[in-house]
């Protein structure tokens, strides 16, 4: 039942070994970092990064196959759209076009568009990758104390936690309650039902699901009451390690990686940085 | 029913029961995206998933309710590893405001009280929250932090919210008639 | 001199939205160090009684209060609940709404956590608390890889940090099967016995937490004690007959012989003394009861050489063969996980078998659809919730009739029918949420008979249910197989049932079939019992320790019981 793509324990690699601490405020800070520029630069070397964090993590290939297919597709479909609505984003950018070639007067293929809608791509796939590499190397535990530790307040880091837990037991039901409607004679195979039907079905499904998983609600809330949930202003995690020497190098990264956003951003909004790069 | 001001009920009480039933609709939210959605658009699905952040707000409030339908959508991109879209997340909570409301307009599903008054408010709201969430909220994230054409950004956001609007009318209404029914204790019963 | 823990004075408690008390003028006083059962029939309170004790009440549950409670010498209103946690701990009765934790390690150290204890000092308590109940080896484990009864042993595990002075358990054993139920009592007496403590149970299964002394038994109905006495004193009464709790089977096999009980250790199947009542057992066994042999039916199923894997490295089940005839009552049993859900689940073509043949009336079945399969057999889910989709009975009876497509006068006439034969036509107009568990229960079961089945599985039927309920569902299922001939099917973690009320047992164990044979046969095959977890009951023990055959013995038990009831 647990074909979810989270570990619910941590692995054995550099990465699954950080503290939750560290990861979050990573990943954190490697987003904000991907935000906020368009510029190959910067996005190439986290590009590396995230797949060769992928291969250190050594996840189950079957696993994320899928995954990266689906969304390289989508973005490269996404790019397509793109050039298809407006093929002179380069002019908007950069200000300037080189016709590369031309398939009419309006669609005209240039190298500023292609560069730019390749540095895009390049920055979507590169935050899916470091979200994939984060996701694969966290646990939900370590996720709520890495939230905690960023003064987020711990009743919204149970939540994050306690989602997870119940997931499982949700997902269970789920393929209980559809099993059992099939064989009171709901069809669900999409092949032979047509839209409106498939969702007056799921329906039939969704009723007795929201009412077992709310039902559940007053005992589990009396079981944390009872363990005393709530009852200081701080708490402590279980799960959570104390900082090892690999904690304090990749603190130094991410500290100065933060800098370097914060300095970045400031150039951008007062001092004209440019949020793009074209070297031709 | 006790006297609570509007303010009060927009951000409910938050006690370990809003807490866990808000943890609980995250986790449906996350399961119900994976399992039960049939996609339509890139970055849009038909889901019912939405349902969710309706009936947390009917029981605990808008603001559970948008905690949960935010967290939800994080949790889902979580297990189905495709990536955060935090633009989205940002919408869906922006739109659980709005669907979720329903103590504010006095339909109170536990209660069992949820009328042909209360659904239209409902349905207004649901076409409003969606229209700002995916036609203003996610638009301004995604344009934001992810640049490029807006027109294609408008479109999907075009999509994604007569998708889920259908989805919020149309199964979103039977539901929580449903579950109000179910809730209103049956009085004066004898059997026949 | 004896220091009282628990002093209930003068107490009545009533439910905000109740209109009469539901705890009235309790007046109990329960010493350290005493092992009290809390008895009782479903809905007279205890669970109530259980709030007072851990604090829930008043802290999570609204109304009114009157009389003193003092648990530790705190007056319970006027504590917290933080308080009275450290003083109380308490096991819920659903072991997975009390698993909070991610792992058995981050659950052990729950209480820990909200305390804000560093993580230095956590570690060696959460290693010593699960070291007590063995799960030591576990603390990396995820909540869904552990049975039931692993579970519960975090559970325990999990309330033992504070000296706390009280364990409370609240039906522990509903969810475990036999051996592990056995396993559950003798740990919480380990405890018991080793930490010191005060322990209050409130359980059904009566027979099965006697496996272990208990100093006291308290019982309760509509919210009044109406006995507080010693074990014997209460078997020798005929109190639980009154209010619809199940003797143990021994103490009825005795009864039924006609011995006339003495007040000395009858508690204890072990220690009684079986010597005054030798005879009178022997002679009555020697009385045979005519009993009704059945001419064999036809075969309506079957299963050939049927193999099936989720995942195709990972076979589940595993050369299964068995027959199913017209008419017969079986009872699948075997311990957690051996696959009885998943040969429901093929038996209704919900799955299919990646290997061997399943045959329908002699057909094979792999011609038909899930809706087609669905008309032959039925199948009904442990929980009600998880079936019941519609707001009124009537039409969610009616639904697998709409969904067939049936004409509307073929759907009305069904639907009355079936909610005749549920005994709840009367009620068809009402809303589903008027009714009760046991009801509810009945009414899927109508909405699965409205599409005239012949075969039905019923997946855990009774579990969790006080023995009233359990004996209506039961003699149920029993009349519509004998007046409309229906096949059942029982997937159970009970013998009592399989034992009273079914005709065949199939046994499995780790994918395979290693059993099939008349109920009384397979419970005295100990081979069986130790590979699919089951447990002998207390009328073997009383055969072999009075030398009498074991299953014939057990049979002899259930023709009189059967007897009984028919009259
Ligand atoms: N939260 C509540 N609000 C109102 N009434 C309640 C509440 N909980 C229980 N009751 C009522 O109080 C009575 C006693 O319930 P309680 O749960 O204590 O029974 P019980 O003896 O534990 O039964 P069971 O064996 O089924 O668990 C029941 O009639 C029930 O309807
Ligand atoms: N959908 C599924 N996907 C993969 N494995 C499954 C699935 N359902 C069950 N299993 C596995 O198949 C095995 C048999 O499960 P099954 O539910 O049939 O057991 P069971 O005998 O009904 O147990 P219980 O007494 O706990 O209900 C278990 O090891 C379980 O983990
Ligand atoms: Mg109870
Ligand atoms: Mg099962």
């Amino acid at each position: 039942m647990n074909n979810f793509i989270i570990n619910l324990i941590p692995g054995k690699t550099f990465l699954h070994q950080l503290s939750g601490t560290t990861k979050v405020r990573l990943f954190f800070v490697l987003i904000v970092y991907l935000i906020m520029s368009f510029d190959l630069r910067l996005i190439l070397p986290v590009f590396i990064l995230g797949i060769i964090g992928l291969i250190s993590l050594r996840p189950k290939l079957k696993s994320v196959r899928y995954i990266i297919i689906f969304v390289v597709v989508m973005n490269l479909v996404n790019i397509l759209l793109y050039y298809l609505a407006n093929p002179h984003l380069g002019m908007l950018y950069f200000g300037h076009e080189t016709i590369w070639f031309q398939f009419n007067d309006y669609y005209i293929v240039t190298y500023e568009e292609v560069w730019f809608l390749l540095s895009r791509f390049l920055k979507m796939i590169a935050s899916f990758l470091i979200s994939l590499d984060f996701i694969l190397a966290i646990t939900p535990s370590e996720f709520a104390a890495g939230l905690y530790s960023c003064k987020v307040p711990y009743k919204i880091c149970t939540i994050v936690e306690m989602a997870f837990r119940y997931i499982p037991d949700i997902a269970r039901d789920y393929q209980n309650i559809k099993v059992s409607m099939q064989a009171r004679g709901v069809e669900l195979d999409p092949k032979k039902t047509g839209l409106l039907k498939r969702i007056k079905q799921n329906i039939l499904i969704l009723i007795p699901l929201v009412i077992t998983s709310f039902d559940r609600i007053g005992n589990i809330s009396n079981a944390m009451d009872l363990r005393g949930f709530g009852k200081g202003k701080k708490r402590s995690y279980y799960a959570e390690h104390e900082e090892t020497p690999n904690d304090k190098k990749v603190k130094i990264v991410y500290i100065l990686l933060g800098l370097f956003v914060v300095g970045y951003i400031i150039g951008r909004i007062f001092f004209n940085v440019s949020e793009v790069w074209y070297p031709f | 029913m006790s006297k609570k001001t509007t303010l009060e009920k927009f951000i409910g009480v938050w006690n370990t029961k809003t807490i866990v039933g808000v943890a609980i609709g995250a986790a449906l939210f996350g399961v119900l995206m994976n399992f039960g959605s049939i996609r339509i658009f890139t970055n849009t699905s038909l889901t019912t998933a939405m349902v969710v952040p309706v009936i947390v707000g009917g029981l605990f409030g808008p603001l559970p309710a948008a905690v949960a339908a935010g967290v939800g959508n994080v949790i889902a991109d979580l297990i189905s590893g495709s990536g955060f879209w935090f633009d989205w997340s940002i919408g869906n909570a922006f739109l659980g405001l709005f669907i979720g409301a329903l103590p504010l307009y006095g339909a109170y599903i536990e209660d069992g009280i949820f009328e042909v008054k209360h659904m239209i408010i409902y349905a207004i709201l649901c076409v409003i929250g969606c229209g700002i969430s995916f036609g203003l909220v996610t638009p301004f994230f995604t344009y934001l932090w992810y640049g490029g054409e807006l027109t294609i950004t408008l479109y999907q956001s075009v999509v994604g919210s007569i998708s889920n609007i259908i989805v919020l009318l149309v199964i979103g209404i039977p539901v929580l008639k449903v579950l109000a029914s179910r809730n209103s204790r049956g009085r004066n019963l004898k059997a026949e | 001199m004896k220091k009282p823990v628990i002093e209930f004075k003068d107490f009545s408690f009533r439910y905000k939205s109740q209109t009469e008390d539901t705890l009235k003028h309790i007046n109990l006083t329960i010493y350290e160090g005493e092992k009290v059962l809390l008895l009782g029939p479903s809905g007279c309170g205890k669970s109530t009684l259980a709030h007072c004790i851990n604090g829930l009440i008043p802290f999570s549950y609204d109304g009114e209060c009157q009389g003193s409670c003092k648990i530790a010498s705190l007056e319970v209103v006027q504590s917290s609940i933080f308080q009275l946690s450290s003083q109380v701990g308490t096991v819920l009765q659903d072991s997975d709404a009390q698993f909070v934790g991610l792992s058995v390690g981050e659950d052990i150290a729950y209480a820990l956590e909200n305390e804000n204890m560093p993580r230095e000092e956590m570690i060696p308590r959460v290693y010593q608390s699960a070291k007590m109940v063995d799960m030591h080896e576990f603390l990396n484990h995820v909540p869904y890889d552990l049975s039931g009864g692993q579970k519960q042993r975090v559970a325990l595990a999990g309330i033992m940090h504070d000296d706390v002075k009280i364990l409370l358990f609240d039906e522990p054993l509903a969810a475990l099967d036999p051996m592990m139920g056995n396993d559950a009592i003798d740990l919480i007496d380990r405890i018991y016995r080793e930490q010191k403590k005060t322990v209050v149970i409130i359980e059904h299964r009566l027979e099965d937490v006697l496996y272990r002394h208990v100093d006291r038994v308290i019982l309760l109905q509509e919210g009044k004690i109406i006995a507080d006495m010693t074990p014997d004193e209460l078997l020798l009464s005929p109190l639980l007959k009154e209010n619809g709790i199940r003797e143990p089977l021994y103490i009825t096999a005795l009864k039924n012989a006609g011995c006339q009980l003495q007040p000395d250790h009858i508690s204890h199947i072990q220690d009684i003394d079986l010597e005054p009542y030798r005879q009178q057992l022997i002679d009555d066994f020697h009385q045979s009861i005519p009993s009704k042999p059945q001419e064999p039916q036809d075969v309506i199923i079957e299963v050939k050489d049927l193999s099936f894997a989720y995942q195709s490295d990972h076979q589940i089940l595993d050369n299964v063969s068995f027959e199913i005839r017209k008419g017969e009552k079986i009872a699948i049993v075997g311990k957690n996980g051996a696959g009885k859900s998943t040969i429901a689940k093929l038996l209704c073509g919900i799955l299919r078998p990646t290997k061997g043949q399943i045959l329908l009336k002699g057909q094979d079945y792999m011609q038909y659809s899930i809706k087609e399969i669905g008309g032959m057999i039925g199948y009904v889910m442990q929980n009600p919730n998880q079936m019941i989709v519609k707001d009124m009975i009537k039409d969610e009876v009616a639904l697998g009739l709409t969904l067939h497509d049936y004409s509307k006068e073929d759907i009305e006439k069904n639907v009355e029918e079936a909610l005749k034969m549920c005994n709840l036509y009367a009620m068809r107009n009402w809303p589903v949420s008027a009714l009760s568990y046991g009801q509810k229960k009945r009414m899927t079961i109508a909405s699965i008979l409205a599409m005239k089945p012949d075969v039905m599985i019923l997946d855990e039927p009774t579990a969790g249910q006080d023995y009233r309920v359990y004996t209506e569902i039961m003699t149920f299922l029993d009349y519509l197989n004998k007046e409309y001939g229906i096949t059942i099917l029982f997937i159970t973690h009970d013998m009592h049932l399989a034992i009273e009320y079914t005709d065949r047992a199939i046994v499995f164990s780790e994918g395979t079939c290693i059993g099939d044979d008349s109920v009384f046969k397979i419970l005295s095959d100990e081979d069986i019992i130790q590979r699919a977890h089951l447990k002998q009951t207390s009328l073997f023990t009383l055969a072999k320790r009075i030398g009498l055959p074991c299953d014939a013995f057990t049979q002899h038990f259930i023709e009189h019981e059967r007897m009984n009831r028919h009259e």
